[in-house]
This record gives C-alpha cells, sequence and structure tokens, in this order.
C-alpha cells in the first residue's frame, strides 16, 4: 500500500473535527448576536450591522496550511506534524458595521465582553499602515479546548469587498488565492481600502451635519 | 531596504516569474527559486547578491528562509521540471 501523504491525513482529521467545528460555531454566533442587540435596536435608519458566520471548507483548510509552508509544499516526512487545529479559523463569524462609528463602538462591545476579552487580538493591518482595517480575535468557546474561533469585526465597505474579491477570484480559481500576496498586487488592495475609508470618512461628516438623518430610527425588524 | 515593488522590478528583470502555485519568485533557465518569505525578509544586496551567484549545473537551487529538506526539494524539482 503505497504511503498516505500529508493532504490526506489532513482530510481525515478534518472530518474529524468538523462536528466540533459546528458545535463551536453555533456558539460563537449566538453569542456574537446576543451581544450585538442593544446596538441593532438603536440602529438609525441609514446605519446597518450584518453577521456572517463560516465554517472553512477541507479544501481552503488545506490550501491554508499548505500556504504557510515555503514553496507552497508540505513535507511528506514531516506529515505527522501539520494539524489543522493549528489554524484560527476553522469557524469564523464575521461582524459588518456601517457607519465607521458603528464599527468602532462594535468592537468595544466585545472587547470588554467575556468570552472575548481573553481572545487574541490580531488586528489586520492595511500595507504600510498602523490602523487596524478590521478588528480580529482568536479564541476558544467552551464546546471545544481544541478549535481555535476567529471573530472579526470589519467595516461594511471592506467586507462587502472581501466578498466581491472572493466571488471574484477565489471561487473561479482557488490557486489566484496567491496572487494577492504579490507586493504589486498588494499595492492595488491598498489603494481600494484607502477609498472605502475616504469614501466612509465623508458620508459620516456629512451625515452627522443632518438632523434628521440622526433621528430616523430603524423599526427593530428591519436592523 | 527596497520596497516592494522595486524587489519585484528586480527579480522581474533577472528573468524570474511569480508563481501563484509555488508562492515564489522562479526562473527555468537559471533553475534558481526565491519563496515570497524570503524576498519580504532580505534586501536588494542580498537578493542581487543570489540572483548573480552561480549554480550547480543542472540543479535548482531554493531560497527560503528555512532551509527545505531533500524530500521537499525532490518534490519541488519534479514539480517545476513538469
Amino acid at each position: 500500500m503505497s504511503e498516505r501523504k500529508p493532504e490526506d491525513r489532513l482530510r481525515e482529521e478534518y472530518f474529524t473535527l468538523l462536528p466540533d467545528i459546528r458545535r463551536v460555531l453555533e456558539e460563537l454566533e449566538a453569542e456574537v448576536r446576543y451581544a450585538l442587540l442593544p446596538v441593532s435596536n438603536g440602529l438609525l435608519k441609514y446605519e446597518k450591522i450584518a453577521v456572517a458566520s463560516r465554517i472553512k471548507d477541507c479544501e481552503s483548510a488545506l490550501g491554508a496550511l499548505r500556504r504557510r509552508q515555503e514553496g507552497n509544499v508540505f513535507d511528506r516526512d514531516r506529515a505527522d506534524s501539520y494539524t489543522l487545529t493549528s489554524l484560527n479559523d476553522l469557524a469564523g463569524v464575521r461582524v459588518l458595521a456601517f457607519p465607521r462609528s458603528r464599527w468602532t463602538e462594535v468592537n468595544n462591545i466585545f472587547r470588554d465582553r467575556e468570552p472575548f476579552k481573553t481572545w487574541s487580538s490580531d488586528p489586520i493591518l492595511a500595507d504600510g499602515s498602523k490602523e487596524p482595517l478590521v478588528f480580529k480575535y482568536h479564541g476558544h468557546c467552551s464546546r471545544s479546548s481544541e478549535i481555535t474561533a476567529e471573530l472579526q469585526i470589519a467595516p461594511m465597505l471592506i467586507g462587502l469587498f472581501w466578498e466581491v474579491e472572493h466571488s471574484a477570484i477565489y471561487k473561479p480559481l482557488p490557486r489566484l488565492r496567491a496572487a494577492l500576496s504579490e507586493p504589486t498586487m498588494k499595492k492595488g488592495t491598498g489603494d481600494v481600502y484607502a477609498a472605502l475609508k475616504n469614501f466612509e470618512d465623508e458620508f459620516e461628516r456629512l451625515i452627522r451635519r443632518d438632523p434628521s438623518a440622526q433621528s430616523s430610527k430603524k423599526s427593530p425588524r428591519n436592523s | 531596504m527596497l520596497t516592494a515593488a522595486s524587489k519585484t522590478q528586480l527579480l522581474e528583470g533577472a528573468g524570474y516569474a511569480y508563481s501563484f502555485d509555488r508562492l515564489s519568485y522562479i526562473n527555468r533557465d537559471a533553475r534558481k527559486v526565491f519563496s515570497i518569505e524570503f524576498v519580504q525578509d532580505h534586501d536588494e544586496a542580498e537578493l542581487r547578491a543570489r540572483i548573480n551567484e552561480p549554480a550547480p549545473l543542472g540543479e535548482w537551487r531554493f531560497y527560503f528562509n528555512t532551509e527545505p529538506s531533500a524530500t521537499v526539494k525532490r518534490e519541488l524539482t519534479d514539480l517545476l521540471t513538469q
């Protein structure tokens, strides 16, 4: 019988872990939605908060672990040393908030709340900037000490840009994910982030001058 | 330290192309591979020296931050010569 490749071992591990990943995601999403209730109920008509959750699929998980290896290849002699539990985002929830003032407010809610306040903070920074592009936390839920979960809190426009980017680039051809690590491509992406931030900053500046916008509260059903 | 864009220009000017599959800059004529991690962590002078240094005839040379094992070198060589 031929020797099993690291990929084969990791696929087996994935499906062993999957029930736990599902339980973790269920708990994480419930915690997040509950924590957001006070702010969701107070949104103005132009404000939005959305919660999306996802389980990383098997091949994406393998790809993410493989990309950590230089040359994007597993070492067959070290097959036992690879484990999907080293990934921080097998279960993930992303909160999108618009405008940016709600984004920082939402982040403050989670920063001071169990279990998230003990999670490690790992903000995504735009290239060459110290300012967080997206707040990101990793930690464990009560249902598993093995699966590390991820909570992202993103400005809505950036989150939507990522969804478009994902649909346009990764879904048709997953290997193109690597294109974004190419230095010149990173610059193009950074320019998009800067443009979206400028758009939101200007929007908030204008909306703050409009008293009617500040008093038009959204009905809870639509928030 | 050079900017990322100028490192790319340096490598592309020396005949290297970025491979999405290997996350590396590859020159098949020179039989050299620079991982993206190596490129990010080394300055222009180091990159230039590695680009210009002679390589053993007929063998691939891998410039990685962590020296790849013989198994990885063999697998990468197979992939690159397919």
